[in-house]
């Protein structure tokens, strides 16, 4: 494989312009979509299937260092993960891993099982009712087949969303951590840099300026298919239970059977 | 506030889950007499192999109707994948079927007295009993496999479809010997045996699913477990799943064994089959919302 390539999205340097969003409608040709009124500029409260790139706007009371409110803001999107609960889900690998290391969902072998929808310990996998696929960040993989970035980084005016190597932008995005330590921003921390840590590491990762359940991220989102073999050797177990069951109840007791 | 997305799997997808396992625990139990006493279970076995073949004919109607683009159902089986428990299950949909359909034309011409297949009956009923295990339980793994809060942390799903499509199995082949009148008497015994046998089964992995469901810890999903305990499915869990579809149909099945009914029979197998339904019903929609 080619170095990964990564997304980091530095949330401290997001001014909520969500120039990323709009730029990702135009780009994938997504469409408009009835608006979500959040009380927030945040429109739309999830990702859908036109909404690939989506700013969360959170309000969190004494998330500051001098205790006033937190506005955060964050430019979410497909993670990309290591180890990729969709990726795993799909039963008729229309959902690939790229040279790059990102996660696509080919729209010409989907046949709308909607079981990645509910793998995703993100909730970014969608699903269209017109096409009758699911949908999701393509990472832009016809951009960065010929050598443009995501459409969503190339536009964003505050450079919050990164493009680059992987390994590059963690070594950039732990040093930015720590310049924000020391700017009294005693929260912030990577979300998903660490590629020993969960799902294998996220190819788009973030810096987060307060802990990850403030944004509604998962502290440490679990891979679905890892109960595979516990739920697999109880339900083998039950059978067991069943068979004895069965050989007891039709057990030729009294039978003229010869 | 949860990120997560909700599959949104329709109430056709419980009714496909319901009759596979159905299906599964029929042909289970019509291959254990058909091996151990042929000829004391004749009907047990009839009644078995056509009841799962008939149970197994909607079932994939069912999952390629449900699909975004049905015209693609068969890119289910470009691809063979062990870390998917749909993939998994579409091949041994597939392999049941094949298996089901056999044993019900091998019973089929034994009751036209054409021909007998009795050792090539015994290998597909074999075959078609792991098969037929995997179809019942895989719906509880492949649900395990998910990222929604309530499936994840609970741990004993495919033991649960497992012993529901058991219990529903010979519940629904003991309705029907039991209407056969006298003849199979004898043999109602057996599937009252088994149906009380399964249901026993049942309400330990309802135990088990709930217990490691509040072991978890996990604030998410022990809230989606109070839809079931004391929130919108709680009627339907308690009163209809528990009481009424497992515990009551229980003592009713004791009773039974010795009284030999056809009113209790059937009573008896009524209360399983919706049980066993509500069963399943109760942990897709709560664990979907």
């Amino acid at each position: 494989m080619a170095r990964t390539l990564a997304m980091f999205t530095d949330t401290s340097l997001c001014i909520g312009c969500r120039a990323c969003q709009v730029a990702c409608k135009q780009w994938n040709e997504l469409g408009s979509e009835q608006p979500d009124w959040t009380g927030t500029y945040q429109n739309q409260t999830h990702f859908t299937d036109k909404t690939f790139r989506l700013v969360r706007f959170i309000e969190e009371p004494g998330g500051k260092p001098n205790g006033d409110l937190a506005w955060l803001l964050m430019s979410d999107v497909c993670k990309h993960c290591a180890d990729a609960g969709c990726l795993n889900a799909c039963p008729t690998g229309a959902i690939y891993r790229t040279e790059h290391g990102t996660v696509n969902i080919n729209q010409d072998t989907c046949n709308g099982c909607r079981y990645c929808v509910s793998a995703c310990p993100f909730g970014v996998v969608s699903f269209n009712e017109q096409t009758g696929t699911a949908k999701k960040c393509t990472f832009c993989n016809d951009r960065i087949h010929n050598g443009l970035g995501p459409a969503c980084a190339k536009a964003c005016p505050t450079e919050s969303i990164q493009f680059g190597f992987r390994d590059d932008l963690v070594g950039k995005a732990q040093k930015r951590v720590e310049a924000l330590k020391a700017m009294g921003f005693k929260n912030a921390q990577l979300y998903g840099a660490d590629s020993n840590g969960f799902l294998g590491g996220l190819n788009a990762f973030f810096l987060l300026l307060s802990k990850p359940g403030a944004y509604g991220l998962p502290e440490n989102p679990k891979l679905p298919q890892k109960n595979i073999v516990t739920d697999s050797l109880l339900a083998i177990g039950s059978a067991f239970l069943v068979g004895i069951g069965a050989l007891v109840a039709f057990r030729g007791r009294g039978g003229k059977e010869g | 506030m949860s990120l997560l997305q909700s599959p949104h799997w329709p109430f056709l997808i419980d009714v496909y889950f319901f009759l596979g396992g159905l299906a599964g625990g029929a042909f289970v139990f019509a291959t254990t007499a058909q091996i151990l006493n042929p000829r004391r279970h004749r009907d047990v076995v009839r009644v078995g192999y056509y009841l799962a073949l008939a149970a197994l004919i909607p079932c994939p109607l069912i999952l390629i109707v449900d699909l975004g683009v049905p015209s693609r159902f068969l890119n289910m089986l470009f691809r063979f994948n062990v870390d998917s428990p749909m993939s998994m299950g579409a091949w041994a949909l597939l392999g049941f079927s094949a298996c089901a359909g056999l044993a019900a034309l091998f019973t089929l011409l034994e009751d036209l007295r054409a021909s007998h297949f009795t050792g090539a009956k015994r290998l597909v009923g074999v075959i078609g009993s792991a098969f037929g295990f995997f179809l019942a339980a895989y719906p509880g793994v492949l649900l395990g496999a998910t990222a929604r809060p309530l499936w994840i942390e609970g741990h004993a799903l495919g033991a649960l479809f497992l012993a529901v499509g058991a219990s529903t199995g010979a519940a629904a082949m003991a309705l029907i010997l039991a209407a056969m009148g006298r003849r199979a008497a004898d043999q109602v015994a057996s599937v009252r045996l088994m149906t009380v046998v399964a249901l026993v089964i049942q309400l330990l992995a309802v135990v088990v699913f709930v217990g490691s469901v509040q072991a978890s810890g996990s604030v998410a999903a022990t809230t989606a477990l109070r839809l079931l305990t004391d929130g919108r499915f709680a009627m339907l869990f308690w009163g209809g799943a528990i009481v009424l579809g497992s515990v009551l149909p229980l003592v009713l099945g004791l009773v039974d064994l010795r009284r030999r009914s056809f009113g209790l029979t059937a009573l008896t197998s009524l209360l399983v089959l919706v049980g066993g339904f509500l069963v399943k019903y109760v942990i897709m929609a709560a664990g979907q919302v």
